[in-house]
C-alpha cells in the first residue's frame, strides 16, 4: 500500500545556505491502519510506550477511522497516533476525543512528523458531522508531568493545561499527570 | 463409411457431426439407433466406443472400439477411433500406429494425416513429421499453414535452408500482397527472417529485412535484427546507429547497451584500461542522455576497475541508499564474483555508516544531512553483506542495530531469518519470519518466505496453517489448492522436509507430483501445435517447442529428482521404509517407545484434519448447492481425499532402483554437465551391481570435479564393491578387464592400496577446511576396515572442531551431520560430541 505522499523536501531544503548542511528532501505520508498491519502498531507501541496495552485498545483502533492513523517516512512506518471517542458529560450531541498514544520512532523525530499528525486529527475533529452524530467538543491528553518536551509540543498547537491529575500513573517513578485539551469550534 | 442403406448412412454422417460438435449424449443415442437394425456395423460400433470415452466410460468404450475394428478391419474410421482413443489417454505411440493403418486405407484423409502429424511433432519424430506435413502440402498447396510446417519441420531437424526454401517458394505464389499491414503475414516474414539467421547468412537477412520491412508490423523487432546483423558482419558504424536508435526506444534494455558497447568495440570479455576510460566515457554520456535511465548507472559498476570502480561504486551505493532501495545488495553482488570489487564495497559501505554516525551524511563533509532511512539501509546492506561472507556474528551485529534502530520494517526481519537461516539455526529463522508476516498480513510474498522457513524447520503444521492464509477459501482441502496451482515449491520443500523426518512415503509423494507437473507441461504443448500454426506465431512456437525439450533441466525438478533417487536408494536399503533417521543406533525398546509415540501425534494430526474435512465438506456442500448438480458431485469426490496419505503406494513398490531410474533418465540427458546426477547414477547402478554402469559415472564425475567430497567416499566404495565380486568369483573377465584399464584413472598410483589412496586425499583437502570432504574422508576410512580403522575415522571427524580455524562459520547442519556419522560407525565418542555441540547450538533441540 503507497500512503499519500507529502513531499516535506521544500520546506527542509529551504534554508540553505553556504555554511549550514543541506537536508535531504523526504516523503512523510499517512496510512490507515488495518487488520493486516496491526502488527506494526503493537510493534510501535512497544517500542515507544511503557505500558502494553489490552486487545480493546486495538478493537478500538480499527473501528475509529480517521483518528487513528500511522505515519511513513520515506514509505517506512515510524509513528503512530491512536485516539478513541468518549462521551461527553451529559451530552448527547457532543463528544469528546482522547487522545490515546501519539508517537514517533527516536531517530525520526524533530522531523515534523508528529505536528503532521495532530494536524490530521484536529483536521478530522473540525469537520462537520452528518445530522444525527455527535460533534467532537474537545481534544484532549494526558502527559506526565516531567515530560518537557511533550508539554511544550501540545502548547504549541494550542492545548492548554485543564487539570493536575495526581498519581495518575502510579505505575511510574513519576506518577503526576497534566490534563491537557483544545476546545473545537 | 459402408453399407448402410441412406436414412442410416445420413444418421451416420449426423452422429459424426455430433463428436466434433461435442455432442456426446445424442451423439450416443444415434448410434444406438442405428445398431438397433445393423448391430454389426463395425464403424458404428466404434464410434458408440468413442461416445462411451466422453461419458467417462473407459471399459465400455475399449470394449466396443475394438468390437468394431474386428468386424470392420479395413475401414479407416474404425482406426482413426482407435487412435482417437489412444490419444485421449495418452498412449501416443498407440494411437500413432493406428492412424498408420487408417491410413492405410485411406491414404489421402487430411483429417487422420493432421491428426497424426500432430502426435509426430509430440513425440518428436521430426522426420515422420516432416514427411507427413509433405504430403498434406501436396494434398493442399493452396493452404499457408501446411507450407509452414514443413518449414518449421526442417527447421527442428537442423536444416533451416531447407526451411527456408519452403517459405520462398510459398511467397512466389502469392500474387497480391495485402496492401495494409496484416498481423499473420507479418509473422510469417518474420519466421522467414529467423531462418535465414538460424542458416548464418547474415547478409541476406539484412537484405531480406529489407524487402520485407513495409509489411511488418513489429517494428521492435525489424530494428533489434537490424542492429544484430549490423553487429555480425561487422558494420560497426551502421550497428552503432542502430543500438542508439534502439536505446531511445528504451533506456533500460541492458542488451541495447550491451550491442552499443560491442560496435564501438568495447566491453568484450578482455579490455584493456583504454578501453575502460573509454566505456565508462560512454557510459557518461549515455547517462546525460537518459537522467532516468538505471541501466545507464549500473552498467559502469560492471566494467570499471580499480579506482574508477570506488568512484561510480560511491556515486550509485550512495544514490541507492538514500532512496531506500531494498533490493540493493541482490543487485551488488553480482559483482562479487571480483573479490577486489566486493573488498571495495565493503570499504565504501562501512565508510558510509562510520560517516552517518558520525555526521550524518554519507562522509565527513558536513556538506549534506541525510534522512535518518539512510543509517538503516547502510546497515541493512551491511549485514546483507557480512552474511554473503558467511560471518554470521557481524551480520547478526547490523540487522540487531537496524531492528533497533526501526523496529516496524519486515525487511529487516526477513535478513534476520536468512543469516540465521545460513547459520544452520532454522527454529530461530523461522520465528524470525513470522515475526515479519506479522507485520505485513497481506503480502504473500512474506507469507509464502515464511512457509518456507517453516517447513525448513520441519514445522509442517504451523507450514500448512500458512500457505492456506493465500489459497483458495471455497474448496474442502485448501492445501489442494497448491497442488492445483502447480506450487512447485512447497512440494519441494515439504517433501524435503518428510525426507529428513524419515517420512519416506510422504515425501515420495510430493516428488511424484512435481514429476507430474512436468509431465503436464509437456501434454500442455499438444494443443499448441495446430493454435499456434493457425495464428501464424511461429517464432513464439519454436522457442516454446525447443524450451519444452529442456524442461526437465529445470532446476525444481533436478531436485526433486535427486531427492527421489535417495528416497528410493534408501528404501532399497531398509526396504520396509518405516526405519526413520532418529531411530538410528535406538535400541528395540527405545524404537518402541518411538513409534508409539509417533503414532499418538498423527492420530491427533488425524483427528484434527478429520475435523476440518468435516467442516470443510458442509461450506463446499453449500456452495455447491448453490452452483448445481455437478459441483455437487465433485465436491463429495473431494472430501473422499487423499485415500493414501501415507504415500504406501511408493514404499511398497517393488523395484525401488528401477523407479529411481526413471527420475534419473531425464538428467542424464539434460542435466550432463551436473556432477550430482553422476553421483546419483553410481548409487543406484552400484546397488544394481552394475559395475561397468557405476564405472561410467564415476569416470564422468571425475571429470567433473575430481576433488568432489562425495565422489572420494564413492570410489572407496567402488573398490570395495570389486573387491568383493572378485573374490566371491562374480566377476566376469570381460567386465574385469575394462575396470582394469580404467583403474588408475580412479584411483592414480595408489594401485590396490586404499589406505594409501584415502591419506593422499586428506593431505590433499587437509588445508580446505571443508567439513564434507572430512566427513567423507571418515567414511572412507572407515569402510576400508571398519574395526582397525574407527579411531582414525573418528579423530577425522572431530578435527572438525576446528573447522572456524579455516575462517568458516560453524553450522548446524555440518554438526549434526558429524553426529549422524558418528551414530553410523556405533561410535563410543558419541556422547563427547553432544556435549560439544550443546554449547555451540545451546537452543537445539537435537542436543539437549
Amino acid at each position: 500500500m503507497t500512503p499519500p505522499a507529502i513531499d516535506m523536501s521544500s520546506t527542509t531544503t529551504a534554508a540553505t545556505t553556504e555554511d549550514k548542511p543541506k537536508n535531504v528532501g523526504f516523503r512523510v505520508g499517512l496510512g490507515d491502519i488495518t487488520p493486516n498491519n496491526l502488527g506494526q502498531l503493537k510493534r510501535l507501541n512497544t517500542v515507544l510506550f511503557p505500558v502494553s496495552y489490552a486487545p480493546d485498545f486495538y478493537k478500538n483502533v480499527l473501528e475509529v477511522g480517521e483518528f487513528a492513523k500511522i505515519i511513513y517516512f520515506n514509505d517506512v512506518c515510524v509513528g503512530a497516533v491512536c485516539c478513541r471517542k468518549e462521551p461527553a458529560d451529559g451530552s448527547t450531541t457532543e463528544q469528546n476525543l482522547y487522545i490515546a498514544t501519539l508517537g514517533v520512532l527516536a531517530p525520526y523525530r524533530r522531523l515534523g512528523l508528529g505536528s503532521e499528525m495532530l494536524k490530521h486529527i484536529l483536521e478530522q475533529a473540525n469537520l462537520p458531522v452528518a445530522a444525527g452524530q455527535a460533534k467532537i467538543a474537545k481534544v484532549y491528553m494526558h502527559v506526565q508531568s516531567n515530560n518537557e518536551e511533550a508539554l511544550e509540543f501540545y502548547k504549541k498547537h494550542g492545548f492548554e493545561v485543564a487539570e493536575k491529575c495526581e498519581n495518575y500513573y502510579s505505575q511510574f517513578e513519576v506518577s503526576d499527570a497534566f490534563k491537557l485539551e483544545k476546545i473545537i469550534n | 463409411m459402408r453399407d448402410l442403406p441412406s436414412k442410416e448412412a445420413n444418421l451416420f454422417r449426423e452422429i459424426l457431426k455430433c463428436y466434433e460438435l461435442k455432442q456426446y449424449k445424442r451423439g450416443f443415442k444415434g448410434a444406438e439407433q442405428i445398431l438397433k437394425k445393423f448391430p454389426e456395423h463395425g464403424e458404428t460400433l466404434a464410434m458408440k466406443g468413442l461416445f462411451y470415452n466422453h461419458l467417462d466410460k473407459k471399459d465400455l468404450a475399449y470394449e466396443f472400439v475394438k468390437k468394431g475394428i474386428r468386424h470392420d478391419m479395413k475401414s479407416h474410421i474404425c482406426w482413426h477411433v482407435f487412435g482417437l482413443l489412444y490419444r485421449s489417454d495418452k498412449n501416443y505411440e498407440e494411437a500413432a500406429k493406428c492412424y498408420a493403418h487408417a491410413l492405410k486405407y485411406d491414404k489421402e484423409n487430411i483429417q487422420i494425416l493432421r491428426d497424426l502429424s500432430l502426435l509426430q511433432m509430440q513425440m518428436r519424430n521430426l522426420e515422420g513429421y516432416v514427411d507427413t506435413r509433405h504430403i498434406l502440402l501436396e494434398l493442399r498447396p493452396q493452404n499457408r499453414q501446411y507450407w509452414v510446417a514443413v518449414a518449421i519441420g526442417y527447421q527442428l531437424l537442423g536444416k533451416p535452408e531447407l526451411g527456408v526454401k519452403v517459405l520462398a517458394t510459398y511467397e512466389e505464389t502469392l500474387k497480391d500482397l495485402p496492401s495494409t499491414p496484416d498481423y499473420e503475414h507479418s509473422e510469417l516474414l518474420l519466421y522467414h527472417n529467423t531462418l535465414l539467421e538460424e542458416v548464418g547468412d547474415f547478409q541476406e537477412a539484412l537484405d531480406h529485412l529489407d524487402t520485407i520491412e513495409k509489411q511488418v508490423c513489429d517494428r521492435k523487432a525489424i530494428k533489434e535484427k537490424r542492429a544484430k546483423y549490423y553487429l555480425a558482419l561487422g558494420r560497426l558504424t551502421e550497428a552503432e546507429a542502430a543500438y542508439r536508435d534502439l536505446l531511445a526506444l528504451n533506456p533500460d534494455n541492458m542488451a541495447y547497451f550491451e550491442g552499443l558497447g560491442k560496435s564501438l568495440g568495447l566491453g568484450g570479455d578482455l579490455q584493456t584500461d583504454e578501453d575502460e576510460v573509454k566505456i565508462l566515457e560512454m557510459f557518461k554520456q549515455l547517462q546525460k542522455e537518459y537522467p532516468r535511465s538505471n541501466a545507464a548507472k549500473r552498467l559502469p559498476l560492471r566494467y570499471a576497475t580499480g579506482e574508477a570502480f570506488v568512484k561510480v561504486a560511491d556515486e550509485y551505493i550512495r544514490s541507492m541508499l538514500r532512496k531506500g532501495v531494498p533490493s540493493l545488495f541482490v543487485n551488488i553482488k553480482t559483482l562479487y564474483t571480483d573479490s577486489a570489487k566486493q573488498a571495495a564495497v565493503e570499504k565504501l559501505a562501512l565508510g558510509f555508516l562510520a560517516a552517518l554516525d558520525k555526521s550524518k551524511g554519507f562522509d565527513h563533509s558536513g556538506v549534506v544531512v541525510e534522512p535518518p532511512t539512510a543509517i538503516l539501509w547502510t546497515l541493512y546492506f551491511l549485514a546483507q553483506h557480512f552474511d554473503f561472507k558467511r560471518e554470521t556474528e557481524q551480520a547478526l551485529g547490523y540487522i540487531n542495530r537496524a531492528i533497533e534502530h526501526t523496529p516496524t520494517l519486515v525487511e529487516l526481519y526477513m535478513a534476520k531469518g536468512r543469516i540465521l537461516k545460513h547459520a544452520g539455526d532454522h527454529v530461530a529463522a523461522m520465528e524470525a519470519l513470522n515475526e515479519a508476516r506479522e507485520l505485513d498480513l497481506q503480502d504473500r510474498f512474506i507469507n509464502t518466505k515464511c512457509t518456507k522457513y517453516m517447513l525448513r524447520a520441519d514445522n509442517m503444521v504451523e507450514a500448512e496453517k500458512t500457505a492456506v492464509l493465500f489459497t483458495r477459501v471455497d474448496i474442502p482441502n485448501p492445501l489442494n489448492d497448491l497442488v492445483d496451482m502447480q506450487t512447485q515449491w512447497f512440494s519441494l520443500e515439504a517433501g524435503e522436509s518428510n525426507l529428513r523426518q524419515g517420512q519416506i512415503g510422504r515425501a515420495l509423494k510430493r516428488f511424484h507430483q512435481i514429476d507430474k507437473h512436468f509431465n503436464d507441461y509437456t501434454e500442455d504443448q499438444f494443443d499448441f501445435h495446430t493454435y499456434c500454426l493457425r495464428k501464424m506465431t511461429l517464432r513464439a512456437y519454436v522457442s516454446m517447442v525447443r524450451l519444452e525439450d529442456q524442461l526437465r533441466s529445470h532446476p525444481y525438478y533436478v531436485r526433486a529428482a535427486q531427492d527421489a533417487v535417495q528416497c528410493y536408494v534408501r528404501l532399497f536399503d531398509k526396504p520396509d521404509g518405516s526405519e526413520s533417521e532418529e531411530m538410528e543406533g535406538m535400541t528395540e525398546a527405545e524404537k518402541k517407545k518411538f513409534r508409539s509415540k509417533q503414532r499418538k501425534a498423527e492420530l491427533k494430526a488425524q483427528q484434527e484434519a478429520e475435523d476440518k474435512k468435516k467442516k470443510a465438506a458442509a461450506t463446499a456442500a453449500e456452495t455447491a448447492k448453490k452452483a448445481g448438480g455437478n459441483a455437487a458431485a465433485a465436491a463429495a469426490a473431494a472430501v473422499k481425499g487423499d485415500e493414501d496419505p501415507e504415500g504406501t503406494k511408493y514404499t511398497k513398490c517393488e523395484d525401488p532402483l528401477g523407479e529411481a531410474l526413471k527420475f534419473l533418465q531425464p538428467l542424464q540427458q539434460l542435466a550432463a554437465t551436473r556432477i550430482e546426477t553422476h553421483l546419483m547414477a553410481f548409487e543406484i547402478y552400484v546397488r544394481k551391481n552394475k559395475l561397468l554402469l557405476a564405472l561410467k559415472a564415476l569416470l564422468k564425475s571425475i571429470k567433473i570435479d575430481a576433488n568432489h567430497a562425495t565422489l572420494h567416499e564413492q570410489l572407496v566404495r567402488f573398490a570395495l564393491a570389486v573387491q568383493k565380486s572378485s573374490s566371491a568369483k562374480t566377476l566376469k573377465p570381460s567386465v574385469k578387464t575394462v575396470i582394469d584399464k580404467h583403474w588408475s584413472d580412479l584411483y592414480g598410483s595408489h594401485g590396490q592400496d586404499l589406505n594409501a589412496f584415502s591419506a593422499g586425499f586428506i593431505e590433499k583437502t587437509k588445508d580446505q577446511g571443508s567439513v564434507a570432504h572430512v566427513i567423507s574422508a571418515a567414511m572412507s576410512v572407515y569402510l576400508i576396515e571398519p574395526s582397525k580403522n574407527l579411531t582414525k575415522a573418528e579423530e577425522l571427524l572431530f578435527s572438525v572442531e576446528d573447522e572456524t580455524k579455516f575462517g568458516r562459520t560453524r553450522t548446524l547442519e555440518n554438526v549434526l551431520l558429524v553426529q549422524k556419522t558418528l551414530k553410523g560407525f556405533k561410535s563410543s565418542r558419541q556422547q563427547e560430541w553432544k556435549e560439544k555441540a550443546k554449547v555451540w547450538f545451546p537452543n537445539t533441540p537435537a542436543f539437549k
